[in-house]
């Protein structure tokens, strides 16, 4: 087992590695210079510029931070590997730089942003989880049933769906229709986080964007926890309990139920780790001040640094979701053995 | 979450899954009486009829669009000429969607956009494919350090976030629509990779393949002659469903304003164009989306039937 | 009080002057004591507290509320509450006033050396003194490369003598900026520049105590000021900023007991706080302007609110233009930039999109600026027939003139390109769009990849040189597309030496109406106010440089 997580760990640094390093390539090749986009439209003058590059590492520097110039007195550039480097070293000792249009470093903005993020993924992750495998339950045992028929449209019609389209027609309905039928005195706010002069109380903001982030991967609970609950009762174990005379719920809870939740709570454990990644759409359409909005707009604003951290810690964490999410199905499920090839990829 | 179908966090799964299940086994028969068998099965299947027969009106549609849809709807580019009058009315006899902003007929515009999103989702899927079909066979059949450069390559695509991928590469290669199939096709080809591997894998200890290399074939025509036949299945299931996955990350990229060139419509733009007009016209955003939707679940329900016809088994998708 | 307010108030301390605050509310006897905390519920942050006369602005989350660095109208909001400069534009007479300095400034014979006097007895918010010296802290840290962020708002102290040297790094100090004595300031400019007064007025000019060297970290996140209001805690990204009255302030005392900032990522939800009540100012939404005069009533001079006239829908310093490339083949010709600037129907485009209150421009800058026909550009009205006959008479066919409108996608701007498009195919020329992702939309404006492309320009002070200048003359920064024409160079530098204020304006129109002829630039359409405050405001205005005025503000 500890041979097993050891080399899971060891497998993290080349995609870990792959991924920064893709990252970097891309700040070289990408259009737009980071630092002419601190001003805006506006454009800055040549000094300020060279000052805000030194401050950087953009460009070279003597140890008091004076900048250094060739013969033909230019400035002279950090190489990619340089700035890569210094990446790494300062990343070891836990420092993930500053970001280029707000002068604040990293950690804080994402110390800032990811408990939002991780806000909305738990009340996700617990609608997933209630909603998802109890819908899975209820059209496995009432199979070909009225319920069973609405679970299956529900969650085709779910898979189908862009997000963030649901997400305005949540603001729609249940914002401004719900508003306007109760006038005015019931409705769910329809985007930003709760403040101290908020009109709702706090649990409310959350409801519609953790409603959207987890509709789809809801939809696929239910549909794993049905086929693997139709699965398990097929077994012949299952139908020697029925021929000993069991009642069929009391095989669903005693028996079947375990078996079959095996692979859902893997499923929403790993999607619990996607959901952690930041939702760029649906914290978008719903103002949410989450990791995923700022990192897309780090990107359109190359603030680098930005990009580098949050997608660094991002990686990390779905890394160890992921990590021990497969270290768990091996205790819930006796039959896998770690380590075989099948957990290779 | 919001990742596309072909790239939801359980893909891997469902290509292990795929693979393992599928096996040589299944499909390993003569492929003409697979795909006969298949039709008739398809046919017995009314939800993937159904799919069908949308799947083909709406192409009818994009396809003779410049046809009828400008006499019939108004040009959807063309702004209105009297463009205060002719703003955001409701919908009507005449403007069966009602008007944008400009005054340009929505349904028109919605038509139009078919074309864009259908494009998307085939040329997408198109590359993705190739590329994933390509960098399989290179990993399962070579094997070795081929196969760990490859699959570690995969690993690394996959552990990106999504949606901040595709964003991040239409940064490097810019806006447009070219752009957006080629970002969205390039992204896509882990998953499909990894599917085709395991096909390969399962197929090419198999006793005809030995036979074949015994007999001086060589790769790729071993490859193509007998490795592909027998994966093929799995490999249209994955493609008809990545279509819709590949619709839905380029409607989230057009609403983003990252994706197609105003003023051609695609139903992503569409949607972010009603939201501005979300509390006094909702219908502006509500109708693009039906489109997408009602799309993405014929390819679905299509992937779906070919899925059960094909015999190919997938857990839950 | 004086102990808490000699502290400077970092993170740890601002339980303790959350407390001060109360007290202080306490102690002046004023309704602070009935706070309201509604909605807080178990969230992990307090909610402070909040009175009845405190009034609540919704503002998106700013950039930086650190004066050195204040660039946008949401930090602009804050510093201008925080802070005082020493002069202030008064828009009613449309001059400089004196705001923390006693007068208006002595100007020298040759026009280069402004001296200021101070007011006496002002002070921080941490009970430090204001002086001259902090003033030129203040100021040279504005222009500091040593900043961990260098400031690009610098360039406003660009005309005083010795910028260049300390901006670049050579120089210990901005030698045109001397402290005489505590309350005395000599301002030493490298050439004469008439309208330097209004360059004072900027509020990010203003004084800086110590302690903003001392631990500029908590500087950032709570500066320290010398204006009516203070910061009582840091700021909370993305919830709020919280300033309450200043007791010592030197001035007259606010009648406000103090400024809630209520941030808000997106406009709508801040409309919809407004709406239930709780929230005094908001943005009211896209195609909603005519419904809320319709309840709230319409400002009578745009800018200031009053019970039952509450919606401002004023002409904002901000143009919004297209900047043709100078080095197209066709759009280097006079006559078809003119051709186009004639095709655009800029009123229906405002009428449209925006319920008719945003101004078609007529000019570079809104006449509000300097109300005179000769502003006013004569190729800047909707005439297609005269743009075909312009075309015709210089021999130009409009279907050979192919050009590509570029902006970024992501600004809302589609509508607008999208009728600019019709309305140039009116007149048989062809137009495609080129939508570009924000950064690779500025890099192709500074790399001259692009034919038609979108601007807009905010004006810094209100005077014509801060839209001619900037724009305009051939080597500064912000002429993209390299507009050189001697004539106008030349107009502006002898307009700046004039310091009789009806011949400078003078000469300025001279200068705006060369251009005109000329159209290097497009202008379109001018911003206006889309704002409504609260009936209970009894008072206030949000003036036509995007500025919030809660030192004059009142409740009812």
């Amino acid at each position: 087992m500890f041979k097993y997580i050891a080399k899971r760990i060891l497998q993290f640094i080349p995609v870990f590695l792959g991924v920064t390093l893709i990252l970097f390539i891309m700040q070289n090749v990408v259009p737009g210079d980071p630092i002419k986009l601190i001003a805006g439209e506006r454009k800055l003058d040549e000094v300020t510029e060279r000052n805000i590059r030194a401050q950087h590492g953009l460009i070279k520097t003597d140890a008091d931070g004076n900048i250094i110039y060739d013969e033909n007195g230019d400035t002279i550039e950090t190489p990619m590997y340089e700035r890569y480097f210094t990446y790494l070293t300062d990343l070891l000792q836990g420092d993930l730089g500053t970001s280029y249009q707000r002068g604040t470093s990293v950690s804080s903005i994402i110390l800032q942003k990811y408990p939002y993020t991780v806000q909305i993924a738990i009340v996700g992750i617990i609608i997933e989880a209630i909603v998802g495998i109890g819908a899975g339950i209820i059209s496995a045992i009432k199979r070909y049933s009225f319920w069973d028929v609405l679970v299956t449209l529900v969650t085709s019609l779910l898979v189908a769906m862009p997000a963030f389209w649901l997400g305005m027609l949540l603001q729609l309905v249940f914002g401004i229709w719900l508003g306007n039928v109760t006038g005015g005195a019931f409705s769910f706010p329809i985007s930003g986080v709760a403040g101290p002069l908020a009109k709702y109380p706090d649990w409310m903001y959350y409801v519609l964007p953790a409603v959207t982030l987890a509709s789809v991967s809801t939809a696929y609970t239910a549909r794993i926890m049905r086929s693997q609950l139709l699965d398990v009762m097929n077994q012949d174990y299952i139908r020697t309990a029925r021929a000993k005379g069991l009642s069929k719920g009391a095989i669903i809870r005693k028996h079947a139920l375990k078996n079959a939740l095996i692979p859902v709570v893997t499923y929403v454990g790993m999607d619990f780790g996607a959901m952690l990644a930041g939702a760029i759409l649906t914290e978008t359409v719903f103002s949410w001040p989450g990791i995923g909005r700022e990192t897309y707009v780090a990107i359109t604003q190359r603030d680098w640094p930005i990009v580098m951290g949050s997608v660094t810690v991002i990686v990390f964490v779905v890394m160890i979701i992921n990590l021990i999410v497969d270290v768990s199905y091996a205790f819930l499920d006796p039959r896998i053995r770690l380590g075989s090839s099948k957990n290779e990829g | 979450m919001i990742y596309p179908v072909h790239q939801r966090p359980d893909a891997a799964a469902h290509a292990d899954a795929i693979a393992a299940e599928h096996g040589g086994a299944a499909v390993s028969g003569a492929s003409r009486t697979l795909w006969g068998d298949a039709v008739n099965r398809l046919k017995k299947n009314k939800l993937a009829i159904i799919a069908v027969i949308w799947i083909v009106f709406i192409v009818l549609v994009a396809l003779t669009a410049d046809l009828w849809v400008p006499q019939v709807l108004g040009d959807p580019n063309a702004t209105a000429a009297n463009m205060a009058a002719e703003s955001r009315l409701a919908p009507s006899l005449e403007h069966p969607f009602g008007t944008d902003s400009l005054g340009r007929d929505v349904l028109s515009r919605v038509i139009y956009g078919a074309r864009i999103s259908l494009t998307v989702g085939v040329v997408a899927t198109g590359i993705s494919t190739a590329i994933g079909l390509v960098m399989g066979a290179l990993a399962a059949y070579y094997g070795g350090i081929w196969d760990t450069i490859i699959m570690r390559l995969a690993d690394i695509f996959l552990a990106f976030p999504y949606t901040l991928f595709v964003v991040a590469m239409i940064a490097v290669i810019g806006n447009g629509i070219q752009n957006v199939f080629i970002a969205i096709g390039i992204l896509g080809w882990p998953s499909i990779a990894r599917v085709f591997r395991s096909a390969i894998l399962s197929v090419k200890e198999n006793d005809y393949v030995d036979a074949a290399r015994s007999m001086g074939a060589s790769d790729v025509r071993i490859i193509v002659r007998h490795i592909f036949p027998n994966s093929v299945a799995s490999i249209v299931v994955y493609a008809t469903m990545n279509i819709g996955g590949a619709i839905l990350t380029e409607s989230a990229l057009s609403f983003l304003g990252m994706g197609v060139v105003p003023p051609d419509p695609s139903w992503g733009t569409l949607i972010q164009d009603g939201q501005k007009y979300l509390q006094t016209e909702p219908w502006l955003m509500i109708l693009p989306g039906l489109a997408i939707l009602s799309t993405v679940l014929a390819f679905t329900l299509l992937g779906d039937g070919l899925r059960d016809a094909l015999d190919v088994k997938m857990k839950d998708a | 009080m004086a102990e808490f307010l000699n502290k400077p108030m970092g993170r740890r301390t601002f339980i303790g002057s959350a407390l001060a605050a109360s007290a202080l509310a306490a102690l002046a006897g004023c309704s602070g004591g009935n706070g309201e905390s509604s909605g807080s519920g178990d969230s992990g942050a307090a909610a402070p507290s909040v009175g009845e006369n405190y009034m609540s602005f919704y503002l998106s989350e700013p950039a930086y509320i650190d004066p050195y660095n204040g660039q946008e109208n949401q930090g602009m909001a804050v510093i201008h509450a925080c802070f005082d400069s020493l002069l202030t534009w008064d828009y009613n007479t449309n001059e400089a006033v004196p705001l923390a300095a006693a007068d208006l400034p002595a100007v020298s014979e040759d026009g280069l050396t402004y001296t200021f006097t101070l007011r006496e007895g002002m002070t921080f918010h941490n009970g430090d003194p204001v002086d001259a010296a902090s003033f030129k802290r203040g100021w040279e840290r504005v222009a500091s490369p040593a900043m961990a962020t260098p400031s690009d708002i610098c360039y406003h102290l660009a005309p005083i003598a010795g910028y260049d040297e300390f901006h670049a790094g050579d120089a210990d100090e901005i030698t045109g900026v001397v402290a005489v004595d505590d309350l005395t300031l000599q301002v030493t400019l490298s050439a004469p520049m008439a309208d330097f007064p209004a360059v004072v007025c900027h509020p990010s000019l203003v004084p800086v105590p110590q302690a903003a060297l001392d631990d500029p970290a908590s500087f950032l996140e709570q500066p320290i000021g010398n204006g009516a209001f203070k910061m009582d805690e840091p700021w909370q990204h993305n919830q709020y900023i919280l300033c309450s009255r200043f007791e010592d302030y030197y001035g007259e005392a606010p009648a406000l007991d103090g400024v809630y900032f209520s941030i808000q990522a997106d406009p709508d939800t801040a409309y919809r706080g407004f709406e239930s009540g709780d929230i005094d100012f908001a943005q009211v939404p896209l195609g909603q302007l005519e419904d809320n005069i319709e309840k709230y009533g319409e400002s009578e001079d745009g800018f200031t609110s009053t019970p039952g006239k509450q919606v401002m829908t004023g002409t904002e310093l901000s143009t919004y233009y297209l900047i043709p490339n100078l080095d197209d083949e066709n759009l280097a010709k006079k006559e078809v930039r003119q051709a186009i600037s004639l095709a655009i129907d800029r009123q229906a485009i405002v009428d449209t999109l925006y319920e008719g209150y945003r101004e078609p421009a007529n000019s570079i800058m809104p006449l509000s600026i300097d109300d005179n026909e000769r502003n006013i550009w004569e190729f800047c009205q909707y005439d297609p027939e005269r743009a075909k006959q312009i075309l015709a008479d210089a021999g130009i066919d409009p279907s050979t003139i192919k050009v590509t409108l570029d902006y970024n996608g992501d600004g809302g701007h589609e509508d607008i390109m999208s009728s600019i498009q019709a309305n140039l195919s009116e007149i048989g020329i062809e137009v495609t769009q080129n939508t570009l992702e924000w950064a690779a939309y500025l890099n192709s404006l500074s790399d001259g990849s692009y034919g038609l492309a979108r601007l807009g320009w905010t004006a810094d002070y209100p005077i014509p040189d801060n839209f001619l200048y900037p724009n305009f003359f051939s080597t500064a920064d912000n002429n993209y597309n390299g507009y050189n024409n001697p004539e106008v160079d030349a107009g502006i530098l002898a307009a700046r030496q004039i310091s009789d204020e009806e011949q400078r304006r003078q000469a300025y129109r001279e200068v705006c109406y060369t251009v005109g002829e000329d159209m290097p630039v497009i202008p379109i359409m001018f911003y206006a106010h889309n704002y409504v405050s609260s009936e209970r405001m009894a008072t206030f205005n949000y003036d036509p440089g995007t500025i919030p005025h809660f030192e004059t503000a009142e409740i009812a």
